[in-house]
């Protein structure tokens, strides 16, 4: 079992806007020296978010008038609705994160399968099983799916992907409460947690956190990572940004 | 023990000199961190244009994994000559042979010497990555 001394950063940012939490996450990224930080957030406007690597002529008509933004992880879009979003920023040495990145995905993961079973889902890595979520051709991330991905019910429900930089990691992640025309066929939560929301489930995952031995306290941003951020949030979904690729 | 013919950093990019010119690339242990052994999983390599100017620690590309993008900082600061474009094609070559196939990018040098503060030989490399196995 992981016990960690150094407490984490907490945060929640219920209806930030899209560029703001982009800005946001690069900032923690780029937070040398910094404490873990753990982050929960919901989009408002909804919004499709791109991987890093996506072609944006690709993944616009997939759009149809959501907002758009460009992740610094990748992957595949994500329509941001009906969702818990999260990130985590911390140094790439840090116990949840040190070592390859697949086992980095497997502690992570295996932390929030035992949140997510306790909504009565049944969730597990997919392993070399297949999903009927999956559709080849796809732009969405939850369309296709890798091993490592949690899935339930058949289908992806977690979305996740990292960026490693300068010995920082950023890890998010996007749990589905329930899809969307964008994302049909993926695993929900409110089948079986009916009235589940996002705040909800972000307390479960703090409280499994904590049983873990990581110290949550609520956060307080730096004045570099206030001004970072602040600076770029109307870069994450400007053309320059979104037609990089 | 790695190539003692060259130089780490400890995000793990190696650098070997090149007649004037140096070569950059990244080690064995960064792509078993991304993939694990598992070449497919290397997915993209996006590497800079031949006449960029880079400066000491700056981005010049990056590289995707399936489930993770990380960057790849020059440890010299220099001008882009070339980079290895059978990369983008066969991203394998990496798993296979990091240190002179596998070879990202030439430049040449602001400083013929690699004598940075940021650059350690093979010895120190292993130690610091012994350290991080403990």
């Amino acid at each position: 079992m992981l016990r960690l001394r150094t407490p984490w950063r907490l945060f929640h940012h219920w209806d930030g806007e899209p560029g703001f939490h982009m800005a946001l996450d690069e900032a923690l990224l780029l937070s040398q020296g910094a404490p873990p930080t753990l982050r929960f957030y919901t989009w408002k406007p909804d919004a499709l978010s791109l991987g890093y690597f996506q072609r944006y002529e690709e993944v616009a008509p997939a759009a149809r008038g959501l907002s758009m933004v460009r992740r610094l992880t990748g992957g595949g879009a994500i329509h941001h609705v009906h969702e818990l979003t999260f990130s985590i920023a911390c140094d790439q040495d840090h116990p949840l994160y040190r070592g390859e990145v697949r086992a980095s995905y497997e502690r992570v993961h295996g932390l929030l399968a035992d949140v997510l079973a306790e909504l009565g889902v049944e969730p597990h890595l997919r392993g070399d099983g297949k999903v009927h979520s999956d559709s080849p051709g796809s732009v969405m991330c939850f369309h296709e799916s890798t091993d490592l991905d949690l899935c339930w019910n058949g289908a992806k429900g977690v979305g996740s992907a990292q960026r490693r930089t300068q010995g920082r990691v950023l890890h998010h992640g996007s749990i589905k409460l329930a899809g969307s025309d964008w994302e049909t066929g993926v695993a929900e939560l409110l089948p079986t947690a009916p009235g589940l929301t996002p705040q909800d489930l972000a307390q479960r995952i703090e409280r499994r956190f904590e049983s873990l031995g990581f110290a949550l306290e609520d956060g307080e941003l730096s004045t570099e990572e206030e001004r970072r951020s602040r600076g770029r949030a109307s870069f994450f979904g400007s053309q320059e940004f979104l037609g990089r690729r | 023990m790695r190539p003692d013919d060259r130089k780490y950093t400890k995000t793990h990019e190696w650098v070997k000199k090149d007649g004037d010119n140096i070569k950059i690339g990244i080690t064995d242990f960064a792509v078993q961190e991304l993939c694990s052994g598992n070449e497919g999983d290397l997915v993209y390599c996006d590497l800079p244009e031949p006449g960029r100017e880079l400066e000491t620690g700056e981005t010049f590309g990056e590289i995707e994994s399936v489930k993770a993008v990380a960057d790849l900082n020059t440890p010299v600061g220099g001008t882009v000559l070339e980079v290895n474009v059978a990369i983008d094609e066969h991203l394998e070559i990496l798993s296979r042979d990091p240190w002179n196939e596998g070879w990202m990018v030439k430049i040449a040098p602001k400083s013929k010497a690699l004598d940075g503060d940021n650059l350690m030989d093979a010895a120190a490399y292993e130690e610091l990555l012994a350290a991080k196995e403990a």
